[in-house]
């Protein structure tokens, strides 16, 4: 068997197996593509693939997908990374004071099926029209599904375990940093996993009804002048955005963790 | 580990329970107690933060004026009428992935390349097709409570043990019995955790698309109190939303305890948190 065909061989299986995976995908744009080229919807209404297509080449290449992508991501992920810190730190509390679980259940109950989104207007009052305000909504969403993850995993850790290391007069911080804090650390990254889609969400949406620039913004203003194919571009953007970062959230937690067995995850 | 301390001084009898209730929402009371002296202080501008009694006089006015109850209504309809039509749609195309090759292979990447969009997204574009209304909020409700219940049904379908379903085969159970009797019940409680996020879904979609372009909706409301700078009435909206989506949550909550009042994994899990 020569090395060549093997090869061959096998880019032909990937090619097909891509094919078999996509083709509703491939049959989407094909509906899309031929319902806008045989004039079944105005292009005002459903621009064609190509068009979008040649938009985001242009939006591309003028900066015009680059600059906004790059504000959202800096509220989306300082508003992340500020509820990380906030929900971990009360999440590790809450596990381990019994008077700070009886303050803060209450309050995290009636607040985490609250939309967060409602407090746009509430936000911008405080904080004004820009990015801190964002940011801010982005922690007030994110914090408490990290809160929960982390007093899950908190209070996950084995006994036995907490009960060794008191017995070797551990004091209760270092049992935190040295035992509770590692053991409770895959809970609190799947906690990051749902969270960063979230925080994309949120910012997004939040710049879609307050303005003041982003991706968002960008995405409604290209409306407001009937821009068709750039409200597509801005939706792709989303899209791409939200997948890549998913993906990556995967690639580094195998990356991170990885003495945790697909079987253990939460 | 550590959970709340209880009146374990108080005798267990179920005349002593309120008392053990008001002491677990005592914090709430607490909280309210430190907005209020905070505000009466004049520690906060008046106008950035009512106070709690301003607030609450405010949504009573409200309601009274029947604004929030006919807000209120249209935007419970959008968000429970999408969520509804959605889970049903999630758990017909979820069901379908889960036992046929064919329907996954169609339905796999579309929910896989659209899981991570946000849908409010869609909803200018959805302005533009169906003009401001209706029909704009519920699509976008129900596409965004569509992929949730989807996923966990197929992933509730694929974890009833093989065991089952070959037992039913062999007594010759056919096969629109074995979904609708082995699988669809097997799948339930992973069905229900899918529409509980979805339910977070419907209100944060209503109220988002509502904020984006609407002519009515509390989100609506919410928004044009802001703008005109009636703030007292702006947070009186906000509570009213905060306390609608509490009791619809713990509504599920309850339905689902009956629905799944068979399930021992289901009770042993709710019981610890």
């Amino acid at each position: 068997m020569d090395e060549g065909n093997g090869i061959a061989r096998r880019v032909g299986a990937v090619v097909k197996a891509a094919a078999i995976h996509s083709y509703s995908l491939i049959l989407l744009f094909l509906v899309w593509e031929g319902a806008s080229r045989l004039g079944l919807a105005r292009p005002l209404f459903l621009p064609s693939v190509t068009d979008v297509v040649r938009q985001f080449g242009a939006l591309l290449a003028s900066g015009d997908v680059l600059a906004p992508l790059v504000l959202s991501l800096y509220r989306a992920f300082a508003g992340l990374a500020l509820a990380v810190v906030v929900g971990m730190i009360a999440g590790l509390v809450m596990a381990r004071s019994k008077w700070a679980h009886w303050a803060l259940d209450p309050l995290v109950s009636l607040a985490f099926p609250a939309p967060k989104i409602a407090f746009v207007p509430i936000f911008i009052l405080w904080f004004g029209i820009d990015s801190l305000s964002k940011i801010l909504l982005v922690a007030f969403t994110c914090v408490l599904p990290m809160l929960v993850a982390t007093y899950h995993g908190a209070i996950g850790v084995s006994r036995t375990i907490i009960w060794s290391a008191e017995a070797m007069g551990t004091p209760e911080r270092t049992l935190l940093y040295r035992v509770i804090l590692p053991a409770s650390l895959p809970y609190v990254f799947s906690g990051i996993r749902v969270t960063t889609p979230v925080a994309l969400i949120t910012a997004f949406t939040a710049e879609m009804i307050a303005g003041g620039g982003g991706v968002g913004a960008a995405l409604m203003f290209a409306q407001r002048f009937f821009q068709t194919p750039t409200v597509f571009v801005y939706i792709l953007v989303m899209l791409i955005t939200g997948f890549a970062f998913d993906h990556l959230m995967v690639r580094l937690r195998d990356r991170l963790i990885p003495w945790q067995d697909e079987t253990e995850r939460p | 580990m550590a959970l709340s301390p209880e009146l374990t001084f108080l005798p267990d009898e179920p005349r002593w329970r309120w008392l053990r209730g008001t002491f677990r929402l005592l914090p709430i009371a607490i909280f309210l107690l430190i907005w209020q002296v905070v505000v009466d202080l004049d520690l906060v501008d008046r106008s950035f933060l009512p106070s709690v009694s301003d607030t609450f006089a405010a949504l009573w006015q409200l309601t009274r004026d029947g604004e929030i109850g006919l807000n209120l209504w249209v935007s419970m309809y959008r968000a429970l009428g999408g969520l509804l039509i959605g889970s049903v749609l999630g758990v017909a195309i979820g069901l379908a992935m889960a036992t046929s090759e064919r329907a996954n292979e169609f339905f796999g990447p579309l929910v896989a390349t659209t899981y991570s969009l946000p849908k409010a997204s869609l909803v200018p574009l959805f302005i533009l097709w169906f003009g401001i209304g209706d029909t704009t909020d519920m699509l976008t409700v129900v596409l965004a409570c569509l992929l949730p219940v989807i996923v966990s049904t197929y992933h509730g379908v694929k974890a009833v043990p093989p065991v089952i379903l070959w037992s039913a085969r062999a007594m010759g159970t056919p096969r629109h019995l074995v979904l609708w009797r082995i699988l669809f019940p097997g799948a339930l409680p992973s069905i229900l955790t899918g529409v509980r996020i979805a339910l977070g879904f419907c209100f944060v979609l209503t109220i988002s698309a509502e904020m984006i372009a609407a002519k009515s909706g509390i989100g609506k409301l919410i928004f044009i109190y802001g703008e005109n700078g009636a703030y007292v009435h702006m947070f009186g909206g906000l509570l009213a939303v905060i306390l609608a989506a509490f009791v619809a949550d713990r509504a599920l909550l309850a339905v689902m305890s009956y629905l799944l009042r068979w399930d021992d994994a289901y009770h042993a899990a709710s019981a610890h948190g």
